[in-house]
C-alpha cells in the first residue's frame, strides 16, 4: 500500500515543480531492529516519483560503515539532503506529519538555493570560526517544530560551519533522557546549549554566539 | 497511522497591490479566504507558523464542529479548509507580519522579508495561551511546563501530570493526554468548571482524572527531584504540595494584537469591531478569536470570516474608493 495519498502525491508534485537544480536523498537504514527504517525508505521511494530532478542513493547502516562516516550518520533511519555539495542538513527518523513540509522546505531550497536568512544572520554566521551542531528535537503532531527546523536548515545552507539535525524525537526514546526533551520543539547546540520552542533567527544566534564563547 | 502534511507557500508578487490581506491563517481567516477569493479578489493570507489553521493544530479532535458527528481531527479540518480556499485562489505566504501602516488608503503589512500591500486588511491574528504568570513557569516552560498537549503529551507515558484551568481546553486536553499519562490532576480556582457539561461527564468518568477545586497553582517547583507543584486553597488559604512530572496550562488565552496598537481601538487587547466586523479604521476588518466579544470557537471564528469578506467585496465595490 502507498505510503502517500493521492492528495498529498499532488500537493508535492505542485510544491517542488520549482526546482531547479538536482537533489540527491542519501538515505540510511537496516533491514531489522529499527523503527520506521522501512516506512522512510518507502517514503523517499514515492517521493521520487513526483521529480525527476530528485535522486536516492540508499546505504545501509551496518555494512557500509564508510559512507556513514563520511555523512557523519550515527543512529537510523537518517536522510542527507545533498545538492551541489553537502550542506549538512539531516533528517534522523522519519519526517512525517508537519515535519514532511520540513523535508520538501530543505530540497526546495538546496534545489533553487533560495533562503530567508536575514542580512544580519547571514552576517553574524560569515563571522563563525568554529564549528556549529544544531539539533532540532520534534514530534510529527507539533504545529510549532517546521519552523525551529527550517530555521535550522536554512542556517545549515548558508554556512559551511553548521551542520543542522531534525531529530523526531518518538523514534529515538532514549534521546528524550539524554538531552532531557519534555517539550518540543528543543533546539541543542553543540550537545550543551539549549532552546526552547521555535525562537527567532536573533535568538537562536545570540544562543550559538554563547555557545561558542563558553565552550 | 502516518499522515504527511504539505505546507508550503506560494509565490506571492510583493509589487502588486492586493485586493485583500488577511492577517493570520486560524479557521476565521481561511473562511474569509475561501469567500473572498470566490468574490474573485485578489487576496493574499500571511500566517507567521509554517502552516494554517491556528489554534486547531494545537488540538486533537473537535467535538463540536457541525458536520461531523464523528468527531474530526483539529489538523485536519484546518488542512480542508485551506485547501478549500485554495482551489478558489487563496494563495499563501508564511511570514511573520511585525509592523502595519492601517490608516492610509493603500495600506502595507510589514514582514521580515517583504512589504505586501492592499486596498482592505482583515485581521484574523486570534489568540496564544495564557501563562500563569508564577514563579517556575517562565523557567520551566517547555522543560515541564506546556501549553500544547498535541506537542508534549506524548513526553509522559504512565506519568504524573497537572493541567490548571476549567474551561473546555483544559478538560479536552486532559482527555488526550489520559492516552499517555496515568494519573491527572485538574487544578480549577474555582468550585465550578466552566466546560460544557459533556466533558465534565466524560472526565468525570475517566479513572485517572483527579479534579481539584478551589485551588490555584502558586508555584512550579521543578529545580529538584522530585518535582512539585505548589497549591493553594482558596477557601481555607492553606498550601499543599503535589509531586508530578510535568504540568500543562490551559487558563484561556491572550490576543495576538500588539503590533496593533495605537492604530486600532482595543478593548483588554482585544480589538472592537461593530456587527459588520469593521474596526475603527476603515478599510480595516477582523474576525475571530481577536475581537472582543463573548463566545471563542471554530464554529463562530468561520462565521465572523465569511461576513467579513462579504462586508469586504462591499466596501471594494464602492466606486470612490
Ligand atoms: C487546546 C484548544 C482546544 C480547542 N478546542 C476547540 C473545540 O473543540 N471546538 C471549538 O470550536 N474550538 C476549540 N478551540 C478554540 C478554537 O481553536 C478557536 O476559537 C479558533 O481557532 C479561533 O480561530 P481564529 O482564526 O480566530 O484564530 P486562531 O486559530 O488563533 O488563528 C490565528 C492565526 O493567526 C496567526 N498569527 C498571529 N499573529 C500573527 C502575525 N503577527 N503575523 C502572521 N500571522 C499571525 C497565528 O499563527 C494563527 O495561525 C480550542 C482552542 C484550544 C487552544
Amino acid at each position: 500500500m502507498a505510503i502517500l495519498d493521492e492528495s498529498v502525491i499532488k500537493d508535492t508534485t505542485k510544491a517542488l515543480l520549482n526546482m531547479v537544480k538536482e537533489v540527491r536523498l542519501v538515505l540510511f537504514t537496516q533491514g531489522v531492529e529499527c523503527s520506521y527504517c522501512k516506512e522512510t525508505h518507502q517514503l523517499l521511494e514515492e517521493l521520487l516519483t513526483t521529480n525527476k530532478l530528485l535522486g536516492l542513493e540508499v546505504h545501509q547502516f551496518e555494512s557500509d560503515s564508510d559512507a556513514a562516516k563520511k555523512y557523519g550518520i550515527d543512529k537510523i533511519p537518517a536522510i542527507a539532503v545533498v545538492g551541489e555539495k553537502d550542506y549538512g542538513i539531516r533528517f534522523y527518523g522519519i519526517p512525517a506529519g508537519y515535519e514532511f513540509s520540513s523535508l520538501l522546505a530543505a530540497i526546495l531550497m538546496v534545489s533553487t538555493g533560495k533562503h530567508k536568512i536575514t542580512e544580519a544572520g547571514m552576517k553574524f554566521m560569515d563571522g563563525l570560526k568554529k564549528p556549529v551542531h544544531l539539533q532540532v528535537f520534534v514530534m510529527p503532531t507539533c504545529p510549532y517544530c517546521p519552523k525551529a527546523v527550517m530555521l535550522a536548515h536554512q542556517m545549515a545552507y548558508f554556512s559551511d560551519k553548521i551542520t543542522a539535525d531534525m531529530v523526531e524525537i518518538s523514534g529515538f526514546p532514549h534521546l528524550t533522557q539524554k538531552y532531557s526533551v519534555q517539550g518540543v520543539p528543543r533546539t541543542v547546540i553543540n550537545e550543551k546549549w539549549y532552546l526552547e520552542g521555535a525562537a527567532p533567527e536573533a535568538m537562536v544566534m545570540k544562543k550559538i554566539e554563547e555557545a561558542i564563547k563558553h565552550a | 497511522m502516518l499522515n504527511f502534511s504539505v505546507n508550503l507557500g506560494s509565490d506571492a508578487d510583493s509589487s502588486i497591490v492586493y485586493d485583500l490581506i488577511i492577517i493570520g491563517g486560524g479557521p476565521a481567516g481561511l473562511t474569509c479566504g475561501l469567500y473572498a477569493a470566490r468574490y474573485k479578489l485578489r487576496t493574499l493570507m500571511i500566517e507567521k507558523a509554517p502552516m494554517t489553521g491556528g489554534q486547531l493544530t494545537t488540538t486533537e479532535w473537535v467535538e463540536n464542529y457541525p458536520g461531523f458527528p464523528e468527531p474530526v481531527l483539529g489538523a485536519k479540518l484546518a488542512k480542508d479548509m485551506e485547501n478549500q480556499a485554495k482551489l478558489f485562489g487563496l494563495e499563501i505566504e508564511y511570514e511573520d507580519v511585525i509592523k502595519v501602516d492601517l490608516a492610509p488608503k493603500i495600506k502595507e503589512v510589514i514582514t521580515a522579508e517583504n512589504t505586501w500591500k492592499a486596498r482592505s486588511i482583515l485581521i484574523s491574528t486570534g489568540s496564544s495561551p495564557r501563562m500563569l504568570g508564577v514563579p517556575g513557569e517562565q523557567e520551566f516552560s517547555g522543560k515541564g511546563v506546556s501549553y500544547c498537549a498535541t506537542c508534549d503529551g506524548p513526553f509522559y507515558p504512565d506519568k504524573t501530570v497537572a493541567v490548571v484551568g476549567g474551561g473546555n481546553s483544559a478538560f479536552e486536553e486532559s482527555l488526550f493526554i489520559a492516552k499517555y499519562a496515568a494519573k491527572i490532576h485538574i487544578i480549577h480556582m474555582l468550585d465550578k468548571f466552566q466546560a460544557d457539561q459533556v466533558l465534565i461527564d466524560k472526565v468525570k468518568a475517566n479513572p485517572k482524572i483527579e479534579l481539584i477545586t478551589n485551588t490555584v497553582v502558586t508555584e512550579f517547583d521543578f529545580d529538584q527531584d522530585p518535582r512539585k507543584v505548589i497549591l493553594k486553597n482558596t477557601e481555607t488559604g492553606k498550601s499543599s504540595e503535589l509531586v508530578v512530572d510535568g504540568a500543562f496550562v490551559f487558563i484561556g488565552a491572550i490576543p495576538n494584537t500588539k503590533i496593533f496598537e495605537g492604530q486600532l481601538d482595543l478593548d483588554h487587547g482585544y480589538i472592537v469591531t461593530d456587527q459588520d466586523h469593521n474596526t475603527s479604521q476603515e478599510g480595516v476588518f477582523a474576525a475571530g478569536d481577536v475581537e472582543a466579544k463573548e463566545l471563542r470557537q471554530v464554529a463562530t471564528a468561520v462565521g465572523d470570516g465569511a461576513l467579513a469578506a462579504y462586508k469586504i467585496h462591499k466596501y471594494l465595490d464602492n466606486p470612490e474608493l
